[in-house]
């Protein structure tokens, strides 16, 4: 009887997790699910004859590389640095840090555009230096940056706060420097936490609509096509899009994900 | 040479707090205290891994107090080997090492030459912590700073892990500075022994000195001494009646008489009137069945309470009117004895070997 009664709460529990896990895989799924059923075959036939979305796609594809690849370089520094240092001001940084994540996208694409539009001191300089920001792809990735960035950090510090900071301990002791126990040691173990912080990066950027519509509606990655076809000539119109960017976008994070595979620091304790 | 003089630093909520102490060039120190008194923080703020708010630092005879870790000329080896897992056992060894000779010498010295191109994480506790030793000492520290290095192992890999540090040791003659949480380990390894706790040093000094001079009550239950009494002590100078052990006016000790409970035992030391501790180990009290005709001083008749068999040594415990001695005699003639709890016994030991603090 004791028995019986302490496996039927383990039993129902497993039955309510199973049951809402479901539930939320196919809450997840089904509209991507729906998109690609119903527009697959139109975005397949698309893709050969529609040229606008192939020029879509390259753009979105590689301007969001170009902003994960910006955003890495620039970003692991700050989040190694709020990781392993006391900084002063230092939660006030990482709520800085934050804000693009909380902020509408709408309303980042305008604080962009009062920062880097041409009538801005910053947008008027970069103009006469031959760097139009808005409507242009180096727009597009201004936008991508400022919203996708973020994620990079927030999972890039944790990455690095996992590592324990006694291996780079050890290493300062066996004679390296700060700088070079970060690449020898520090990075070595966190590569591929900061890997797949940069696909989840790459993933966000990809997906961006609200503040490139702002800063750079043209030239049209393919988020800015699929409404702009949706505007224009419907849901006809729009669901190849959406279709081609749902496949696409599976394939290069599947791709992404297995090569992140599994992490590797911490095997080294004793 | 390691010298502190009244440093201060702060790791979270350890901190340390005006530690002064020395250990001589080549010789092995040890820093002995209770989880949380500030050891490892102690070993980073030497190494230059957390900085010196107060004090200064010498090695070697250099201030290194504002140096970096990698300026210090030290190895640190923590409890948890830190192996880099990216690494081979190989390419870990040769981490910080000068010359690629030195590392073979040094993988042989410590037996990890056949572990070579493993992968760290195919080796055992005991392994890594020997390729963790190989990789510090490779370097050629002049100061080698080790955190409980032995902790983690069994038995049987500790003593193999020790006894290749200690050959290593000797044929080098770095200076070692090694914490341990258990006192033994000073008496096995150590030249001088640093007692640590709440951040700051109790006492220092070689092991048999904090063995047989503890500076507290504290030190004293700390460095396995069973017998720690609380009394008040009264120096009574040469005048003590039937007194006949030498009471040594040359280095200002004096007879004290010491009363604990309803009993007064007798020690040599320098002690104001007042409260008091007397400590005496358990190896000092001999037991016999009739009171003892030899000139020990302190001679109490009892009775036995308890006794634990520990292998070639039985420790005795002896109730003497309320105040209870633990005895350690030998297994043999505790059965010669017939020592059994409810036998009356006389427990004995010489007033010099009463330590009062």
């Amino acid at each position: 009887m004791t028995e019986r009664g302490s496996r039927w709460p383990h039993a129902l529990a497993t039955i309510v997790a199973a049951v809402l896990g479901s539930l939320f895989l196919l809450f997840i799924a089904a509209p991507l699910v729906g998109i690609v059923t119903t527009g697959g075959a139109g975005g397949a036939g698309a893709l050969w004859h529609d040229a606008e979305l192939r020029q879509s796609l390259w753009l979105t594809a590689w301007t969001a590389t170009a902003a994960t690849v910006l955003g890495v370089v620039g970003a692991t520094p700050v989040a190694y640095l709020l990781a392993r240092r006391r900084i002063p001001g230092g939660a006030v940084v990482a709520a800085v840090l934050d804000l693009p994540l909380v902020v509408p996208h709408p309303v980042a694409g305008i604080a962009l555009l009062l920062v880097l539009g041409r009538q801005s001191a910053m947008g008027g300089a970069l103009y006469h230096l031959g760097l139009r920001v808005t409507g242009s792809p180096e727009g597009i990735i201004a936008a991508m940056l400022f919203v996708s960035a973020p994620l990079f950090v927030s999972a890039a510090r944790d990455t690095f706060e996992r590592v324990d900071a006694r291996y780079e301990a050890v290493a300062r002791t066996l004679g390296d420097g700060p700088w070079r126990a970060f690449r020898r040691v520090a990075l070595p173990l966190s590569i591929r936490g900061l890997a797949a912080a940069g696909v989840v990066m790459w993933a966000r950027a990809v997906s961006e609509f609200g503040a490139i519509v702002i800063l750079a509606y043209n030239p049209r990655v393919v988020s800015v096509l699929s409404y702009d076809r949706f505007t224009t000539t419907g849901l006809a119109g729009a669901l190849p899009v959406a279709a081609v960017l749902v496949v696409c976008a599976l394939v290069v994070l599947i791709v992404l994900r297995t090569l992140s595979g599994p992490r590797l620091d911490g095997a080294g304790r004793a | 040479m390691i010298e502190l003089r009244a440093v201060s630093a702060r790791a979270g909520r350890f901190a340390l707090s005006d530690v002064t102490f020395d250990v001589p060039q080549g010789a092995y120190g040890i820093v002995i205290g209770a989880a949380g008194a500030g050891k490892t923080t102690l070993l980073e703020t030497i190494a230059g891994i957390l900085p010196v708010q107060r004090g200064a630092i010498r090695l070697g005879g250099d201030d290194v107090t504002r140096l970096p870790p990698e300026r210090r000329r030290l190895s640190l080896v923590y409890q948890h080997a830190f192996l880099f897992p990216h690494l081979t056992v190989r390419e870990n060894i040769a981490y910080g090492a000068l010359d690629a000779e030195t590392v073979d010498r040094v993988a042989d010295e410590f037996g990890v030459s056949v572990l070579g191109d493993r992968a760290v994480r195919d080796l055992s506790g005991g392994e890594r912590q020997l390729v963790a030793l190989a990789r510090a000492i490779a370097r050629r520290p002049e100061v080698l700073l080790l955190d409980e290095p032995f902790a983690a192992l069994d038995p049987r890999t500790r003593a193999a892990a020790r006894r290749a540090l200690r050959a290593t040791y000797y044929e080098r003659r770095f200076t070692v500075l090694q914490v341990t949480h258990d006192f033994n380990e000073a008496g096995i390894l150590g030249d001088v022994a640093i007692l640590l706790d709440g951040g700051r040093v109790l006492q220092a000094g070689t092991p048999e000195e904090l063995f047989q001079k503890p500076a507290s009550p504290y030190i004293a239950e700390f460095v396995g001494a069973e017998n720690v009494l609380s009394g008040m002590a009264q120096p009574i100078g040469a005048a003590a009646p039937d007194w006949t052990e030498t009471t040594r006016h040359e280095t200002e000790e004096f007879a004290v008489a010491f009363t604990t409970g309803a009993i007064t035992l007798y020690a040599i030391g320098d002690v104001v009137p007042g409260p008091a501790h007397a400590v005496i180990r358990a190896e000092e009290i001999a037991l016999s069945v009739a009171a003892a005709t030899s000139s020990v001083r302190n001679q109490f008749p009892g009775r036995v309470v308890e006794l634990s068999f520990a292998g070639a040594i039985t420790r005795v415990t002896v109730d003497v009117s309320g105040t209870q001695f633990v005895a350690a005699v030998t297994t043999r003639s505790a059965r010669e004895l017939g020592l059994a709890p409810g036998v009356a016994v006389v427990a004995g030991f010489k007033a010099t070997a009463v330590h009062l603090c």
